[in-house]
């Protein structure tokens, strides 16, 4: 047992140090004069920053847990590494959303960083504890982010649902956590993986007919169960996984659109990262009954996520669904990791497929804050309201189309290769009927995706007038490259990945 | 020490840069700039072919190179990437392709200046020269595909370039469609390869197949003709050849650059490339020459009674890429690229002499209109005589050194070779004499229709080289020997070089017999009976278009509009109805209600938890 920090432990956890500073320095800023372009400003750069540590600690510290808590390792980095990139474009975003709108808006940047080093936490919490601390500190700062009064009643309409039903997701969670606590006797993932009861052992037991024994691993087993289970509830709640995604669309289109951009990357990134780095720890993937109950999951997210988002009207909902269904795809891979010879190119995939999904998520959520600038009862979000955008601004509308496109799995872009992976693990892994659902639903996919593109293309006075900020429009423009660059020529990165995920397989 | 091959890749990518660029513009470039980005990107591709042709060369024994420009992604064992292969093929592919591309690249810019739409004509023009380098170097018959289906668009683009006349939109319809069967069959083509070999990377496709397949196998007879069928219609054979002539509505420096010198012969390139394939069926190599030589001698015929000038350079066009077809199917592999090349410099040359001739007499393309214009039009009169007589295969000129492989290697063919060689040597000559009746017709007997001052020397410098390559383009050997299987040196005694030599020489004295002599008159002769009928058959073609409109045409609308409701259709519009249902259905759960999301988690949960338990095991 340490009894205290080490150096090298506070140089490993130097990424949550410099955020957390940031964070203070942020605050101070605010109490000592009120500035939005100041606040983003200080914000913007402190996430580079972050960013310039998290490469640093990559390449100079060894992975290591620090405290039974914290893993600093590259799958941990990774993840905050993509969640630092996502904040920072959020941010810059965010700050042309909210420049023309009156009130004081620099505590949402605030919230921001709260938010994000509650991600960060997330991707490299190692047990139940940092866990738990990282999934609070991101949701509380998503409640007030989402209630921002942008949209007025719908912000808080939109705050209180997601208020109410994450409480509930919450206490799924910590019940489920209170379960396999129970069973164990331990909170961190490597102790839990010792503890871990062999399910054959179990069933030889049974045959050997050593009663006292099998009464108690059985018991045990049900525990386990019942306690994955739950956690795997409000885990699904939190990534909107059918069927804990009602609340999705009515939370996406309420909260103002940086919010949404946020918690439909940073937030679901981060329990990923989580849940995948659980599972394969305690090897989850022994239990072929849990996985049943995931298969049905990640099914029915891919195929309500696209039917319900086929005749929708509102961007902003039409992304919702398009987000469940996204993160039933990424089940797929998550699910095709359970053949020990597959795993580490399941991982990879989910890595990429990731990687992908935030990209494109924050471009296509960049153009409805860009579009959404007016001081309005609600963000730009219909349908209709993008009529001739490609006429008007034809560069947003190419940004915009190519978000889509690569939503929609198009190729030369970042989405086809993710796509593309999940593909080649369910076949990989032999996943059938998964890989049945991928198609259809990617094939309903293109249709809406493509309604939002011939949309844009109508002859249309309406995006007359539009005007693209600097730091806004500038995220787009690097994010599409991102998009674009690396749907071109993704070896370096496949290269990354593969290799971390070499490391946790 | 950094090798040229490492800049291959900017090969076919300069010329793109050069049609992203004008494309981009949108037409707001001023006219010298465009083109100086339409010409200059093709100079620097021609420039860097010239460097790495050099270093090629300069080995004694020079090794084809395989350069990986880049590897897309590596996902589970598959890797698709972009290589390409350096050898003597592609090289001297790519000599003819961006040395002739920029001869006519020059002569467009003043061909083509008047036009409103400058920029975008340069711009088809560099997609097409990227499009078509792209095609012989790929490594890869995928990668290949892509670059024949590149070019086949901007066929497609060029034609139909003057889009305001209906009948251009036609013609480039045409060009498109009939091109599309044989493309389609190529792909089909290409299935069966990767089916039985599992790869598509030309040379483990060729060592994979040696090991695989016998001599004679049904299935690589099946695979050889699929990609025939697509070389047919790429290449304008039998029996796909009937778009070519329609072709020639695009501008004139397209006909000469596209539909003569460089896309037309990418089907003899195909068969090159994969000669290794054909040598396994010879069946399928037999097709070849059948065709080439069918082709070759339908084609003269027709371009004997054609009076539109660009059409009877088009029929000379599929007459010549018949020979090329001939050569390949009696294994002059080398001889028959040879011709491709000799072929591209005197065929160019006619072409841009011809759009001089047009040029200067406000687009008039009727030979009995034309007359005379010897003394008005020097360098266009040059380039036709010595286009002409290399069309011909007279003695001296390039054209002669080709051909007369060709013939020669045909004799002493197995299979049929006198017979092959005999369709040949008529087809030559015919060659002659049309080749001739046209010169003699547009250049000689009285003035018809006054012409304008010639053009101006941007459009006579390409003339005058193509000129020197045409008459000497003959001494330049393609480095093919390391390429393709050694033939036996031919030689012969007595007859068969005699009247390979003599017969053009003939042709040459009937023609100018009929058509400088006042008083010869073939009117009794076409104008009644069987003369007659004869004539317009070989006139119309042979018939072909009226025989593809009966078959093919009228058919194929009679069933759409029969079946104006598609069939098919309903059982897309029945899964889009049942999405529509479903999601209709679906989006009656979104209630908005807080409760109904609390009541449907529970529920999931519990939901989860039983299957987890393995209460219910769906």
């Amino acid at each position: 047992m340490t009894t205290g920090l080490t150096g090298t432990d506070l140089l490993a956890l130097s990424p949550f140090i410099t955020l957390t500073g940031v964070i203070l320095v942020l605050m101070m800023a605010i109490a000592f004069a009120r500035h939005l372009g100041l606040t983003c400003l200080i914000a913007a750069l402190g996430l580079l920053v972050t960013l310039a540590n998290i490469l640093w600690v990559a390449i100079f510290v060894d992975p290591q847990l620090v405290t039974p808590l914290i893993i600093v390792d590259p799958y941990a980095l990774l993840f905050s590494g993509l969640i630092v990139i996502a904040s920072f474009f959020i941010c810059l975003l965010a700050y042309n959303y909210h420049q023309q709108r009156g009130g004081h808006q620099e505590e949402f940047t605030l919230l921001l960083l709260l938010a994000t080093l509650g991600g960060v936490t997330l991707a490299h919490s190692a047990h139940f504890g940092s866990f738990i601390l990282g999934l609070e500190l991101l949701g509380i700062s998503l409640y007030a982010m989402i209630s921002y009064p942008t949209q007025g009643l719908l912000s808080l309409e939109a705050a209180l649902k997601y208020l109410i039903l994450s409480g509930v997701s919450s206490a799924f969670i910590l019940f489920g956590i209170a379960f396999l606590f129970a069973t164990t006797g331990t909170l961190s993932f490597a102790e839990m993986a010792d503890a871990n009861i062999n399910p054959t052992a179990v069933q030889g037991g049974v045959q050997g007919g050593v009663q006292g024994s099998v009464q108690g691993s059985e018991s045990l087993r049900l525990y386990m169960l019942i306690g994955g289970s739950m956690i795997l509830a409000g885990v699904g709640f939190k990534l909107s996984l059918v069927p804990f995604h009602m609340w999705t669309p009515d939370v996406y289109e309420g909260a103002p659109a940086p919010t949404t951009a946020f918690l439909a990357t940073v937030s679901k990134g981060g329990i990923f990262a989580v849940l995948l780095r659980f599972f394969v720890s305690v090897d989850g993937y022994q239990y072929q009954t849990i996985l049943d109950g995931l298969f049905w999951v990640a099914l029915l997210s891919i195929f309500l996520g696209n039917l319900l988002a086929v005749m929708q009207s509102n961007i902003k909902r039409l992304l919702a669904y398009s987000s469940i269904a996204h993160l039933g795809y990424l089940m797929v891979a998550f699910l095709a990791a359970a053949e020990i010879g597959g795993r580490q190119l399941a991982i990879e995939a989910s890595l990429v497929f990731l990687i992908a999904y935030f990209t494109t998520t924050v471009g296509a959520f960049g153009v409805v804050c860009i579009m959404s600038r007016k001081l309005a009862a609600r963000d730009t979000d219909q349908l209709p309201d993008y009529e001739g955008l490609f006429w008007n601004r034809p560069l947003l509308a190419a940004f915009f189309a190519a978000m889509l496109l690569s939503l929609a799995g198009i190729p030369l872009t970042l989405g086809f290769i993710g796509k593309f992976y999940i593909f080649a693990v369910a076949v990989d892994s032999e996943l059938w009927a998964l890989l049945v659902a991928v198609i259809i639903g990617s094939a309903i996919g293109l249709f809406y995706y493509l309604r939002v593109i011939f949309t844009m293309t109508k002859r249309s006075s309406v995006t007359e007038g539009i005007a693209i900020p600097k730091a806004g429009g500038w995220s787009l423009v690097a994010v599409t490259l991102i998009l674009i660059g690396l749907g071109v020529y993704p070896a370096p990165v496949i290269e990354w990945v593969s290799a971390i995920a070499r490391t946790i397989s | 020490m950094t090798s040229m091959y490492e800049f291959v890749f900017l090969v076919p990518l300069v010329p793109l840069l050069g049609f992203f660029i004008l494309f981009c513009s949108l037409g707001n470039l001023p006219k010298q700039a465009v083109a100086l980005v339409g010409v200059g990107s093709v100079a620097i591709a021609a420039m860097l072919v010239l460097f790495i042709g050099v270093e090629f060369l300069a080995q004694t024994n020079p090794i084809p190179v395989t350069a990986t420009f880049y590897t897309w992604m590596n996902v589970a064992g598959f890797t698709p990437g972009v290589s390409f292969r350096i050898d003597g093929l592609s090289l001297t592919m790519m000599f003819v392709i961006t040395g002739v591309g920029l001869l006519i690249h020059i002569y467009s810019a003043l061909f083509m200046l008047d036009d409103a739409d400058y920029s975008r004509f340069f711009s088809y023009m560099n997609l097409f020269v990227a499009a078509m380098l792209l095609l012989v170097l790929a490594d890869n018959l995928l990668l290949l595909f892509v670059g024949w289906e590149g070019v086949g668009l901007c066929s497609y683009l060029l034609v139909g370039f003057w889009h305001h006349d209906a009948a251009n939109g036609a013609a480039a319809r045409k060009a498109f469609v009939v091109t599309r069967v044989g493309d389609t069959a190529m792909a089909l083509g290409l299935f069966l390869l990767f089916l039985h070999l599992g790869t598509l990377d030309i040379q483990a496709l060729m060592q994979q197949a040696k090991v695989t397949w016998q001599v004679g196998d049904a299935t690589v007879t099946i695979a050889c003709l699929l990609l025939l069928g697509g070389a047919v219609g790429k290449s304008a054979q039998l029996p796909l050849q009937t778009w070519l002539p329609d072709a020639m509505a695009g501008p004139t420096p397209v006909s000469a650059l596209i539909h003569a010198a460089t896309m037309v012969t990418a089907g003899v390139y195909l068969i090159a490339r994969t000669h290794e394939l054909f040598l396994l069926s010879p069946i399928a190599l037999n097709t070849v020459a059948v065709i080439g030589a069918a082709t070759l001698l339908m084609a003269a015929f027709t371009a004997l009674t054609q009076h539109d000038i660009k059409r009877i350079l088009a029929y000379s066009t599929i007459s010549q890429i018949g020979y090329m077809f001939l050569a390949l199917g009696v294994g002059a592999w080398s001889s028959g690229i040879f011709h491709l090349m000799t072929h591209a410099f005197f065929k160019a040359l006619l072409f841009l002499g011809a759009g001089a001739v047009i040029f200067s007499l406000h687009h008039e393309h009727d030979i009995f209109k034309m007359g005379g214009l010897r003394k008005h039009l020097p360098i266009a009169f040059w380039s036709f005589i010595i286009g002409s007589a290399a069309l011909a295969a007279l003695p001296l000129t390039s054209g002669f050194y080709s051909k007369d492989a060709i013939l020669l290697t045909a004799f002493d063919s197995a299979w049929h070779g006198q017979e092959l060689w005999a369709a040949g040597l008529l087809g030559a000559f015919l060659t002659s004499i049309y080749s001739f009746r046209l010169v003699f017709i547009v250049f000689f007997g009285e003035v018809k229709t006054q012409p304008e001052a010639p053009a101006g020397w941007l459009m006579a410098v390409p003339l005058v080289i193509l000129c020197g390559l045409a008459l000497g383009g003959g001494l330049l050997t393609p480095p093919l020997q390391w390429v393709f299987p050694a033939s036996a040196p031919v030689a012969h005694a007595g007859m068969v070089p005699m009247l390979t030599l003599g017969l053009p020489i003939a042709g040459l004295l009937i023609a100018g017999l009929l058509y400088l002599w006042p008083r010869a008159d073939l009117s009794w002769l076409t104008s009644r009976g069987l003369g007659k009928s004869l004539f317009q058959f070989w006139f119309s073609h042979w018939a072909m278009d009226w025989l593809y409109d009966r078959l093919l045409v009228t058919p194929y609308k009679t069933i759409a509009a029969w079946n104006r409701k598609d069939i098919i259709d309903r059982i897309y519009n029945g899964i889009a109805n049942v999405t529509w249902f479903l999601h209709d259905f679906s989006t009656q759960s979104q209630t908005g209600q807080l409760r109904t999301y609390a009541v449907i988690m529970v529920v999931g949960l519990v939901l989860v938890g039983v299957i987890a338990l393995g209460v219910i095991q769906p």
